[in-house]
């Protein structure tokens, strides 16, 4: 097989120890996917290619959501100021390997030295308390260069049975096959934020991104979007003070019951639909 | 892709046995009870990366340790009657979400077993899988056998307990073998090469839950056996039908009455096991599986095969 018949690479800027930035479609407040929009919006990235779908998804009719018919996508942008290549896909259905190992030919053709890849997990966390950023290294000597950005680089896991490793996991161990530095960033989404955005959560991996390597990116839109977010809740507490109860117990880590659980996502996500 | 060898040694005239998961893991459990037992060695394994997306990932301190895949290998054994290759495969490669193997990987998987069989000189490949029947789970399961040339027909119809397509009540020889257990089948038919497909009878009502089934192993052994006349110890085998007897009968006892009764009826059934001496017609048979058709269907069961 021809690794690299399924890429269509139409532009290569010049890079010198670029970082691959990748965000997979699909995940708790569709983070990955905001984040990078607006990494490529901010710092001006343009579209320099694309791994084609046929391989790689059924593509046996599309599916339907929020009543847009979806096609899978796997773009490629890119800003040679920033050094910066930004990967968005959904994740493929079939020859994941071939595919993986298509992307980290586009890292190695451009000169890629460091990848990350983004992603969301569910939390018991509240909107109101701060993001925090968790690693996951294919390499120990990486520790020390993210240290500095206030990231948990000490996590224990094992797969549990009945479940798979994500795709970024397998990236990880790809990218180490060929000699390449990659980290998993991954943000707790409050559970009840779930199927609605988390700028917070976005802003806490932009941020990171602004510091370690200098971007220069305005925040503001961003904080405008959390400020926005939490005079809408705070409108839901003052109709409810009940949810507002249910909110605090969870900050305060007392803990809510199943029914309690479902009740707040239940109303959260209803009052920030009207909203909208 | 490929495959990677750990020993080449010299096999005289080996048969190969190979089985991959399916309903009740019975032809794996059968696989993996033998080779086992005779200590077999490893002696090969596939490549994973092609066919198959990682199932376990391991993460210390923050670092990505290790990406663990589905493993598919091979093993071998010299005994005093017979040269055994064994296969055995954690996972069948899929393409999307199906459940078995089909299309060009499960192609490719299988024309990579049979080039393993036939570097060492194997004439013929046993593959081993479930056969949902109107069981009653006390019953011993027979053993449907399936050839890929009609030159061993003669053959299969000698083994205790075993029965060819056309025994099977209302198949008249026809069927399907889902999986890489029935397309390996085909393929060594296109190399002309001779094997057989060895499903052991697993209960109709127990085909869409996830237990393994080891009465059905049991007799795929038994079968297994007589065919290359070796010996081996099946205590564990034993102990693990008899275990999962148990075990499925308490199940059993908490289903409601209504359940029961018509469960019940398949011990009339049951050709292979007519604990209660008494015959039924034909006609009789068909009703009792309609009418347990019927129950199930009413009660929102699973139609698939």
């Amino acid at each position: 097989m021809n690794g690299t018949s399924a890429l269509n690479l139409f532009d290569k800027p010049n890079f010198q120890d670029a970082t691959l930035i990748v965000g997979w479609a699909e995940d708790a407040s569709n983070l990955s996917i905001r984040t990078t929009n607006y990494l490529i919006q901010d710092l001006g990235c343009t579209e320099i290619g694309e791994i084609m779908p046929q391989e790689f998804f059924p593509l046996a009719g599309v599916s339907v959501e929020n009543d847009v018919a979806q096609f899978p996508r796997s773009k490629l942008y890119a800003s040679s100021r920033h050094n910066l290549v930004v990967f968005q896909s959904n994740i493929p259905r079939m020859e994941w390997y071939r595919f993986l190992n298509i992307l980290l030919d586009v890292a190695q053709e451009c000169s890629v030295r460091e990848i990350y890849t983004l992603g969301a997990m569910v939390s018991a966390s509240t909107h109101t308390m701060p993001r925090q950023l968790i690693t996951v290294m294919n390499s120990g000597a990486l520790k020390a260069e993210l240290e500095p950005f206030n990231v948990m680089a000490d996590t224990d896991y094992e797969t549990p049975p009945g479940q798979k490793p994500t795709m970024s996991s397998y990236l990880l161990w790809l990218a180490r096959q060929r000699g390449i530095d990659a980290v998993n960033l991954w943000v707790p989404v409050p559970y009840y934020l779930v199927p609605v955005d988390d700028p917070r959560a976005c802003k806490r991996l932009v941020y990171f991104f602004n510091s370690k390597y200098d971007l220069g990116i305005d925040f503001i839109p961003l904080d405008s979007e959390i400020a926005e977010q939490n005079r809408r809740i705070a409108g839901l507490f003052d109709r409810s003070p009940d949810i507002e109860a249910l909110v605090r117990r969870l900050e305060t880590g007392e803990g809510i019951d199943g029914a309690e659980s479902d009740k707040l996502a239940r109303e959260i996500l209803e009052y920030l639909k009207k909203q909208d | 892709m490929g495959i990677r060898y750990i020993k080449e040694p010299d096999l005289i005239d080996p048969v190969m046995l190979a089985s991959w998961p399916g309903i009740g893991n019975v032809g794996l459990i059968a696989v993996e009870a033998m080779r086992k037992s005779l200590r077999s060695e490893q002696l090969a394994y596939i490549e994973p990366w092609d066919y198959f997306y990682p199932n376990k990932a391991i993460i210390r301190k923050g670092e990505l340790i290790e990406l663990g895949f589905p493993a598919s290998d091979f093993y071998f054994q010299r005994t005093d009657k017979r040269d055994i290759i064994f296969f055995t495969g954690e996972e069948q490669p899929t393409e999307g979400s199906r459940l078995y193997a089909e299309g060009s990987k499960a192609f490719s998987m299988a024309n990579i077993v049979l080039d393993v069989a036939q570097k060492f000189g194997c004439k013929r490949i046993y593959t081993s899988g479930a056969a949902v029947a109107p069981l009653h789970h006390t019953a011993r399961s027979r053993v449907w056998a399936v050839p890929n040339s009609e030159t061993m027909l003669e053959e299969l119809k000698k083994y205790d307990n075993t029965i060819l397509m056309s025994g099977v009540e209302g198949r008249e020889g026809q069927g399907t073998i889902t999986g890489l257990n029935g397309l390996i089948l085909g393929v060594a038919r296109r190399r002309g090469m001779e094997a057989v497909c060895l499903m052991g009878e697993i209960p109709v009502y127990l085909q869409g839950f996830p237990f393994p089934y080891p009465k059905g192993s049991k007799s795929v052994l038994e079968v297994l056996i007589a065919a290359l006349g070796i010996w081996m110890d099946m205590d564990s085998v034993n102990q693990l039908a008899e275990e999962s007897e148990k075990e499925l009968t308490g199940l059993y006892e908490k289903l409601p009455q209504e359940v029961k009764d018509q469960l019940d009826r398949l011990k009339q059934v049951t050709v292979a096991a007519p604990e209660s001496g008494e015959t039924i017609t034909e006609e009789d048979k068909r009703k009792i599986l309609d009418d347990i058709d019927r129950f199930f269907k009413s009660q929102g069961g699973d139609e698939q095969h």
